[in-house]
């Protein structure tokens, strides 16, 4: 496997942002990334099938994430259901991604554009 | 429910058809799950959630798409990837990039309103028309009826032998709906005409006589009053009360406030109110003006054992299923069978799905119609993308300078396909207006041909639907541009002045008029046939003398007319009133006149032959006549005699039938003289007379095996009017109706009609069809002609420097006509071939609809390609005329 610079994939685009940070909790079907992203963002990103799957097919093209063998899955679940999880490559492009937008957040502060959490 | 989901599901299926085929492969089932849960989520919060997530799904998809094609082709043309855009001048996101390309598409449109209106105007047709058919197609299959539990409603019939669809015997009911385990509960009823009298005048009401579940069944429930007991409707226990529509109680009663409780006569019995129901209450078999227990049904022996006489309507229970719950019913009709031999034999029971009931008969013309609406719109489709490709041809120096500037080809794709869509999308506006106006027609129409009211109408979904196919359009005549444009060569176009449009792109234009001139033949076709059997159905011989004929109904109360003698003299009486009329040329009673839909059809036995089982015996359409029945209708009489003022309750029963019963019956000798049995009236009836056979219930029926018998041997007390004037007969009405208040004060009469009304209404529905699907014709082909004209006038102002060549050269301008007409018809015929292929598949899938005409009918298929054929010569003629009047000195200079 060709190795790549993680940082080659930065910045990401919130979608492809919020996808890895609803999948640091272990795998997800695409429903249930969706879902997540809509309540972790209270309503503010909320994407179609199209969106969640388009910029699905990117991040499996790039290996940021892959499909999660099949497994034992609860009876009720959906056999069409298919898991997603973050690789390490993955995990590895957010953390560096999560470190940018700290410091762009930290230089922020120092300009006080930006208050301390917890200040009301 | 679990139909419109399967509608909504299908719609995003057909829409992911713009994802290319790898990434659909990959995720179809997956976005398919997706959009169901949304759905469903959505139609929890009602309709307007549901367009809300359709719209949104809509937009999404057509968002997505795009970037799919990108990474498939390879072409980094819409930055848009899992890096941000670089470039801070480019838009950030996708709505970015969509609101310029829709501020850019508005302008364009904008700027060509001569395009923009025609292009419109062809998508408005095609929008409006499909909108309007959906919004039919809605009503009566897509949506439940207005009942509850509609979905497991179903009608109940009983069987003999191999006879299906017939009544159930009351006692037989009773004993299902106690003893079943499939139903929820099951109901009876009865319509029949009920006289109001004890009042200024004597009326009639449309009266449906009931059992308390059939109302709670079908929902009904009182605006002002109780709802009838079980008790109040068993046979056993019945109470004279009656429940009146809000429309009666609004219109005869004068909204009386104090209705409840009041005493009426109804069928010369007092009945006291009990309830005023709630407004525009529909059963699934008429509009009742009052409801009576089923226990007063006039005809006494219509509730005893061995009589069919009520129909039964039940509700399956959650989760049975049709098959099981046939079985259950199947088999208590077998314990009945078992437990009354006599009167049960070969008594079984059957199901109907209340929908197959009332909109069975109506499905195929609708698909029918359907299908034609779809086909115009593929045809307007079609046209537009030409007119397209034509203005694509003249903005290649535009796209071509955007693409030099640094625009992606799948950019200028995307957004010639956004002009596209919006340009649908005022087309789609515009046909929704045009649809409004359509099914406002179309409910009108229909109203006379269903039995419920299925309120056809363009609601959210008929809304949604025309969204879908804005979009679909749009994308559909957008592609082809959209494509052609994204493979410009951007440094050949620049270097060519005009942008003359290469082989491909008049190949692609030829196409399209192809397959629009084929789609149309198809249409033509199918009208051509569907009119054919109209004009076969208006001439089939009804077996009588249809002009100056008059109908009109009475049904005497069955307290006040007990006996026969009673009945008998007074029809007779009534009789020699309307015959004294002025201007009436002669006139009969008949119990069932033709084509009003009653008639009785019953088993014979005949005489000296084995007895059958009774579900097996011949039937015969038994009518009850007065002598002068046949003379007023003009039937011819072929042998024997007529039915005498002589034949009576004293002298020997006599029978008159049609040449078809004898024949069939007695193939080698005469019937005259020979004697049969029927019904359960247990005399013999002798044969003295055969005259011709007639149609009764419909034009295209096979002929019925008939029977005539004088109403003064079997006085029965509900009897119509056959009168012949030697005028209009309409301006007799007043004066027969009054011939008969001669006899009877209190006698309502209704149901006034001419044979010639009749007959409307017996061609109405396949009018219906022949309307629709002709005018849907003739707008494809003139669709399809000026997709020709278009496609030859545009091709011949690219051409005139090689016309001007021609003209310089000597050739004449009959020669240039012909070239181009030659030409433009080389494609037409391409367009037959491909057209009459196609129409043969098509019509056959008319054949249930056709009457007297083949599917494959050679002068139908004949006529219509020589129309088309010639409205196509004309406009090939138009731009070839304006072809041979070039100049050559300016079209050569002009480069």
């Amino acid at each position: 496997m060709v190795s790549i610079d993680p940082r080659s994939q930065l910045p990401l685009t919130p979608v492809v942002l919020h996808i890895l940070l609803a999948l640091t909790d272990g795998e997800r079907h695409g429903y249930a990334i969706a879902q997540e992203i809509e309540e972790t963002t209270e309503g503010q990103i909320r994407m179609g099938p199209g969106t969640l799957y388009g910029s699905i097919q990117r991040m499996l093209t790039a290996s940021l994430i892959d499909e999660a063998p099949a497994r034992r899955r609860p009876s009720d679940d959906d056999e069409r259901r298919r898991y997603y999880r973050m690789t390490t490559f993955g995990k590895r492009v957010l953390e560096l991604e999560l470190q940018r937008l700290s410091s762009v957040v930290r230089i922020a502060r120092t300009k006080r554009l930006l208050r301390d959490p917890g200040v009301a | 429910m679990t139909h419109r989901q399967s509608l909504s599901e299908r719609c995003y299926r057909i829409g992911m058809l713009i994802y290319p085929p790898s990434f659909r492969e990959r995720f179809e089932l997956e976005m398919l799950a997706f959009a169901r849960e949304r759905l469903a989520v959505a139609r929890g919060r009602g309709t307007r959630a549901v367009v809300g997530e359709t719209v949104s799904l809509v937009l999404d998809t057509l968002r997505s798409a795009p970037p799919q094609w990108a990474h498939v082709t390879r072409e980094r043309w819409l930055v848009e990837g899992i890096t941000q855009a670089s470039d801070p001048a480019y838009p950030r996101d996708n709505m970015d990039i969509l609101l310029q390309d829709l501020r850019f598409a508005f302008r364009g449109l904008l700027r060509r309103p001569a395009f923009t209106i025609v292009a419109a105007l062809t998508l408005a047709l095609g929008i409006g028309a499909n909108t309007a058919i959906f919004s039919v197609v809605n009503a009566l299959l897509i949506r439940p009826l207005p009942y509850p539990n509609a979905d497991r409603m179903v009608v109940i019939y009983g069987t003999q032998g191999s006879q299906g669809q017939q009544g159930v015997v009351y006692a037989d009911y009773h004993e299902w709906r106690a003893q079943n385990r499939t139903f929820d509960d099951m109901g009876v009823f009865r319509s029949q005409s009920v006289n109001l009298t004890g009042r200024d005048t004597p009326d009639r009401l449309v009266g449906m006589f009931v059992s308390a579940s059939f109302m709670r069944l079908i929902g009904a429930t009182a605006e002002q009053g109780r709802l009838f007991t079980d008790a109040e409707t068993e046979v056993e226990t019945s109470a004279p009360v009656a429940i009146l529509s809000h429309e009666t109680w609004e219109t005869r009663f004068g909204s009386d406030p104090s209705i409840l409780g009041k005493t009426i006569v109804l069928n010369g019995q007092p009945h006291t109110v009990v309830a005023v129901s709630r407004p525009r209450i529909q059963t699934p078999f008429g509009t009742p003006d009052a409801y009576l227990p089923i226990g007063y049904y006039p005809n006494a022996t219509g509730l005893q054992r061995g009589t069919r006489g009520v129909a039964a309507l039940g509700t399956i229970k959650a989760g049975v299923g049709f098959a099981n719950a046939e079985r259950d019913l199947k088999t208590l009709a077998k314990q009945q069978e078992d437990a009354f031999p006599t009167t049960n034999k070969g008594f079984g029971v059957e199901l109907q799905s209340l929908k197959d009931q009332i909109v069975g008969p109506t499905r195929t013309p609708i698909y029918i119609v359907f299908a034609a609406v779809g086909m115009v719109l593929l045809i307007a489709c079609a046209n537009v993308a030409n007119l397209q490709l034509a203005r694509g041809a003249a903005r290649h120096r535009e796209l071509s300078v955007r693409a030099a500037l640094g625009a992606g080809r799948g950019r200028i794709a995307q957004q010639l396909l956004t002009e596209s869509v919006m340009l649908s999308m005022v087309g789609g506006l515009a046909g929704i207006a045009l649809a409004i106006l359509g099914t406002k027609w179309l409910a009108k129409v229909l109203a006379n041909t269903l039995p419920i009211d299925p309120g056809i109408r363009v609601d959210s979904v008929a809304l949604a639907f025309a969204f879908f196919i804005s979009v679909v359009c749009g994308v559909l005549f957008g592609m082809v541009p959209a494509w052609k444009a994204s493979r410009t060569d951007v440094q050949g176009m620049l270097r060519t002045r005009t942008g003359a449009a290469g082989h491909g792109h008049a190949m692609t234009r030829n196409t399209l008029v192809v397959v629009q001139l084929a789609l149309s033949l198809a249409l033509l076709s199918c009208a051509g046939l569907l009119t054919r059997s109209l004009i076969e159905l208006q001439h089939v011989n009804t077996g009588f003398d249809t002009n100056n004929l008059m109908t009109m109904q009475f049904r005497l109360p069955a307290v006040k007319y007990d006996t026969p003698d009673k009945i008998w003299s007074m029809f007779d009486r009534t009789i020699a009133e309307i015959r004294s009329v002025p201007g009436v040329e002669s006139a009969a009673l008949v119990r069932a006149f033709p084509f009003t839909g009653n008639g009785d059809v019953l088993p014979v036995m005949i005489e000296g032959r084995p007895p059958v089982k009774p579900g097996d015996a011949p039937s015969m359409l038994v009518n009850t006549i007065t002598p002068d029945y046949f003379t007023t209708m003009r039937i011819p009489r072929l042998s024997g005699r007529d039915i005498l003022p002589s034949d009576n309750k004293t002298t020997v029963p006599v029978i008159v039938v049609n040449t078809e019963f004898a024949t069939k019956t007695w193939p080698n000798e005469s019937a005259l003289g020979k004697r049969v049995q029927i019904g359960g009236d247990e005399r013999w009836w002798t044969i003295v007379g055969i005259v011709r056979g007639t149609k009764h219930f419909s034009l295209s029926e096979h002929q019925l095996l008939q029977g005539y018998i004088p109403h003064a041997q079997r006085p029965q007390i509900f009897t119509t009017v056959a009168l012949r004037s030697t005028g209009n007969p309409l301006l007799l009405t007043r004066a027969v109706r009054e011939a008969i208040w001669r006899v009877d004060r209190d006698q309502p009469v209704w149901g006034v009609r001419t044979m010639d009304q009749l007959l409307d209404g017996a061609v109405g529905s396949p009018k219906l069809i022949v309307r629709l699907t002709g005018g849907f014709a003739i707008v494809a082909l003139l669709l399809g002609a000026i997709g020709i004209y278009g496609m030859l006038s545009y091709t011949m102002s690219q051409r005139s420097h090689e016309v001007g060549i021609r003209i310089a050269l000597g050739a004449e301008s009959r020669q240039v006509v012909r070239m181009v007409v030659g030409e433009g018809m080389r494609v037409v015929g391409i367009a037959v071939a491909i057209g009459l292929a196609g129409s043969l598949g098509a019509t056959r899938l008319l054949r249930s609809q056709l009457f007297g005409v083949g599917p494959t009918d050679v002068l139908t298929f004949a006529v219509v390609t020589v129309i088309l054929a010639l409205v196509a010569m004309l406009a090939c003629f138009l731009p070839a005329r304006r072809a041979s009047r070039v100049d050559p000195m300016v079209a050569l200079r002009a480069d």
